[in-house]
């Protein structure tokens, strides 16, 4: 049997950040292929390359046997492969039918576009996913699981032959997903070569027919179904790594709790009723896949995302719903993107780790003072940079990241919450940041790390929460936990 | 148990829709007033001064609708008038009208559709480059003079005269309409606009060839330009380096207060048509009345806020009612 497609020795570097490296995958026609790792392991690159939004830099792609070179969407188009991508990719303010045809697909008659037609073949199309909607109706209006069926039904409506689904699964509920399922298993028995990437073990496991493993942006392993279980795709997605403990944790529980979130909803349904409180001197670790709303429910606490119910309360107090009651009573964030929410990218060094204290009274505000605590902290730190009123920008990500936290330990927090603090930043500095969090903890800082890979979870937590589709699934102490608990929490099987 | 509030459904209604009700309320107000705003002088007035702005609106609201914008259309009016002045002393009238079009299209259009569409940069910053360099341009070739120009009936009627009964800047302003109403409904490329405005990742992934639709919205904005200043000359039967200088505040203005959204993906030609319309029926009202021409830009300014605001609370309306809804889903 000749695959359909196969890609050979696919790497991909973005800037110095390896995404993925000599990589390998067959499709063939008729099979619905998962391709299983853990967040950053490079499946969406992968994705992204055969639908031809990125380019690989090395490698070929084969299609039926002859190598192709796509410049662009529309020359894998034209092979007939199309990407229903993680991120939205529905134009919001137009009609559902037209989301449907997008890319000249709408019916023409003589005088141009038939839209009555149009709407009509929509409707069809729609009917095959279980989905009746008004097709004139403005996509943007509709329920977050609705506009996805509109996007896979945009591929059914394209004639695809090889189709990619980037999580297609993530914001459906358990009816939808089986009515998707029943028409990724009718396009696969008509000769469609279906790929899919998954978060949810029983899903993958339902599904598919063939499984190729990444990991740390490496193939690992392919198998068809009959050879894989629960247990074999998770010794190949995770590493395991010795384990050690740094604070016992009976100890740390008899400290007092100086957070309490309790029943904490969100107005977007990202998370709902989320409740854990943290104690003094205490690191806990936030497992979880992305989406699984981690982002949103520490920024909720902070004040930045809009909330439904719920208390955040420190040392007793409730405090209300904005940043700067929340930062006054002592909870600080180190936000997860630091170009776009953390950093003043043209501002200098100086003026970025000052930014938080502006609020103080005059008279603590001379240049002195506050050249005296920009020398601090730099030399706490070891900050490397040439002066301080050189652009936060000229600092390597590590820098950054240590200017960012410096920033929230000048309004002496109570607690601090670093999300993906580590992210793109290199080993050196990483292990860095984690001493300053331990030092930072043993003299009696509650602090909760929000990250999406394992090892550093397990290197740095006491305690470690784990969030799935925006429930909390796991609050386990560390003695008490393996790296494939926290898969299984974070992918939502039950154990 | 919340009380559900049905207010009659304003979504449904075009953006326009509000606008359109105030203009007529304001025709009907204004003749009550003062019956000289009814005289069919005054009226065919209206149309006239409101001819040239509503055709490069229309221009404007194929770059807004992408999420552009073009800030050169009234220097390339000037342009576009001068180099008239230039070709129509060589050549027959219809030729010289020809040339002007086609080159002002070119060279305008090329070189923002380019710069925006192609290469991807910002297309206010270039804009406001072109703005420039077509003004100057103007004022070195004819050293900052008025140049006059024997028009001929053709150009004459685009710009002035009548045909027929008709105004001719309303028969201009009416097949131009139509034809970008039926380009943007009924045609790929239409449509592609939209989409490459609303969601341009989305556009690209779907096929949508999004560098060119960039790069064609330019070369239309240029031609109408051109058109627009062809009728300039028409009207004034002179071509001035001076023309059209600011016009293109106004034009953003209408095509804002007309539904088309600065973000881009939402918007239409009917809305432009309105809001243009719309400033000009209130600009002569207000001179009919001997108001200063001061309080016109003020008033100007003031429609636009109110537009602006009143969108946000329409919008902001339907996304609560979204959550609503879709929290309702979840709960069953």
């Amino acid at each position: 049997m000749t695959a359909s497609v196969s890609m050979t020795n696919i790497s991909k570097n973005f800037d110095a950040v390896r995404a993925l490296q000599d990589v390998h995958i067959d499709l063939f026609p008729g099979e619905v292929h998962t391709v299983a790792g853990e967040n950053g392991s490079g499946k969406s690159t992968l994705l992204k390359i055969l639908a031809g939004v990125i380019k690989q830099d090395e490698g070929q792609i084969l299609m039926d046997g002859t190598q192709v070179n796509f410049q662009g969407v529309r020359d894998s188009m034209a092979y007939g492969i199309t990407l229903v991508s993680q991120e939205l990719s529905l134009v919001p303010h137009l009609s559902v039918a037209e989301n449907v045809f997008l890319g000249h697909n709408q019916t023409r008659n003589k005088l141009g576009i038939d839209w009555k037609d149009t709407d009509k073949r929509a409707v069809e199309f729609l009917k095959r996913l279980n989905l009746e909607v008004n097709p004139r109706a403005e996509v943007s209006t509709l329920p977050q699981h609705h506009q996805q069926m509109v996007e896979i039904a945009r591929a059914i409506a394209s004639n695809t032959k090889v189709l990619l689904l980037d999580e297609p699964t993530s914001s459906l509920a358990p009816k939808e997903v089986e009515s998707l399922f029943a028409v990724v298993r009718q396009l696969r028995d008509e000769g469609v070569a279906v790929v899919m990437i998954s978060h949810r073990m029983s899903e993958m496991l339902d599904i598919s027919d063939r499984f190729t493993v990444l990991r740390d942006s490496k193939f690992i392993d392919t198998s068809t179904r009959a050879g894989v279980d629960e247990n074999w795709l998770i010794d190949r997605m995770v590493l395991n790594k010795p384990k050690k403990a740094i604070h016992s944790t009976e100890e740390l529980l008899k400290t007092e709790v100086v957070l309490e979130v309790k029943g904490m909803t969100d107005l977007f349904g990202a998370f709902q009723d989320v409740s854990f409180s943290l104690h003094k001197g205490e690191i806990v670790g936030l497992a979880g896949l992305a989406g699984a709303g981690r982002t949103e429910l520490v920024e909720a606490i902070v004040g930045l995302h809009p909330r439904k119910a719920g208390d955040v309360i420190v040392e007793g107090v409730i405090v209300s719903h904005s940043t700067r009651a929340t930062m006054n009573a002592g909870v600080v964030l180190v936000p997860d993107d630091r170009r776009a929410k953390s950093t003043i990218r043209d501002m200098s060094i100086r003026d970025n780790l000052l930014l938080s204290i502006h609020g103080r009274p005059q008279k603590q505000r001379s240049r002195r003072k506050e050249e005296k605590i920009v020398d601090e902290w730099v030399s706490k730190f070891k900050i490397k940079m040439s002066n301080p009123y050189a652009p936060i920008s000229s600092l390597s990500g590590g820098n950054q990241q240590k200017v960012v936290i410096a920033r929230c330990l000048e309004t002496n927090p109570k607690v601090l919450i670093l999300d993906e603090a580590t992210r793109g930043i290199d080993l050196g500095a990483k292990a860095e940041i984690y001493q300053i969090l331990r030092d930072l903890a043993s003299k009696g800082l509650a602090i909760l790390v929000v990250s999406s890979e394992l090892s550093e979870i397990f290197e740095i937590s006491d305690r470690v929460l784990v969030m799935h589709a925006g429930d909390l699934t796991a609050n386990l102490a560390r003695k008490d936990i393996s790296e494939s608990d926290v898969v299984s929490a974070a992918t939502g099987v039950r154990t | 148990m919340k009380r559900v509030f049905k207010l009659p459904s304003l979504s449904s209604m075009p953006p326009w829709f509000g606008l359109l009700v105030l203009e007529v309320v304001l025709i009907i107000g204004m003749s009550i007033i003062q019956p000289a705003f009814i005289s069919s002088s005054n009226l065919s007035n209206i149309i006239r001064s409101a001819a040239i702005p509503i055709v490069l609106g229309i221009g404007m609201t194929f770059t807004i609708l992408t999420a552009g914008i073009d800030l050169s259309v009234g220097s390339a009016l000037a342009f576009t008038g001068i180099l008239l002045s230039g070709f129509i002393t060589h050549m027959p009238r219809f030729a010289a009208v020809l040339l002007t079009v086609i080159i002002v299209t070119a060279v305008v259009g090329g070189i923002n559709g380019i710069l925006i569409g192609k290469i991807g940069l910002n297309s206010f910053v270039i804009t406001l480059g072109t703005l420039g360099i077509f003004r100057g341009i103007s004022y070195l070739v004819t050293n900052g003079t008025t140049r006059t120009i024997d028009t001929g009936t053709l150009i004459n009627t685009l710009g002035d005269g009548n045909w027929g009964p008709i105004p001719g800047p309303a028969v201009v302003v009416i097949v131009v309409a139509l034809l970008s109403v039926w380009a943007l409904r009924s045609t790929y490329f239409g449509r592609d606009v939209y989409a490459v405005g609303g969601n341009e990742f989305a556009a690209r992934l779907a096929g949508v060839f999004t560098s060119r639709v960039k790069l064609t919205v330019y070369f239309i904005s240029a031609a109408l330009a051109a058109l627009a200043g062809i009728m300039q000359v028409g009207r004034l039967q002179s071509a001035a380096p001076t023309a059209g200088a600011g016009i293109e505040l106004t034009v953003v203005a209408g095509v804002l207060l007309g539904g088309t959204r600065l973000s881009g993906g939402v918007g239409s030609i009917t809305g432009t048509v309105i809001g243009l319309l719309f400033l000009q029926t209130v600009s002569n009202s207000l001179t009919i009345q001997g108001v200063s021409s001061y309080w016109q830009q003020v008033v100007t300014g003031v429609l636009l806020g109110a537009a602006v605001l009143f969108d946000r609370i329409q919008v902001s309306y339907a996304s609560r009612r979204k959550y609503r809804e879709e929290s309702n889903v979840t709960k069953e």
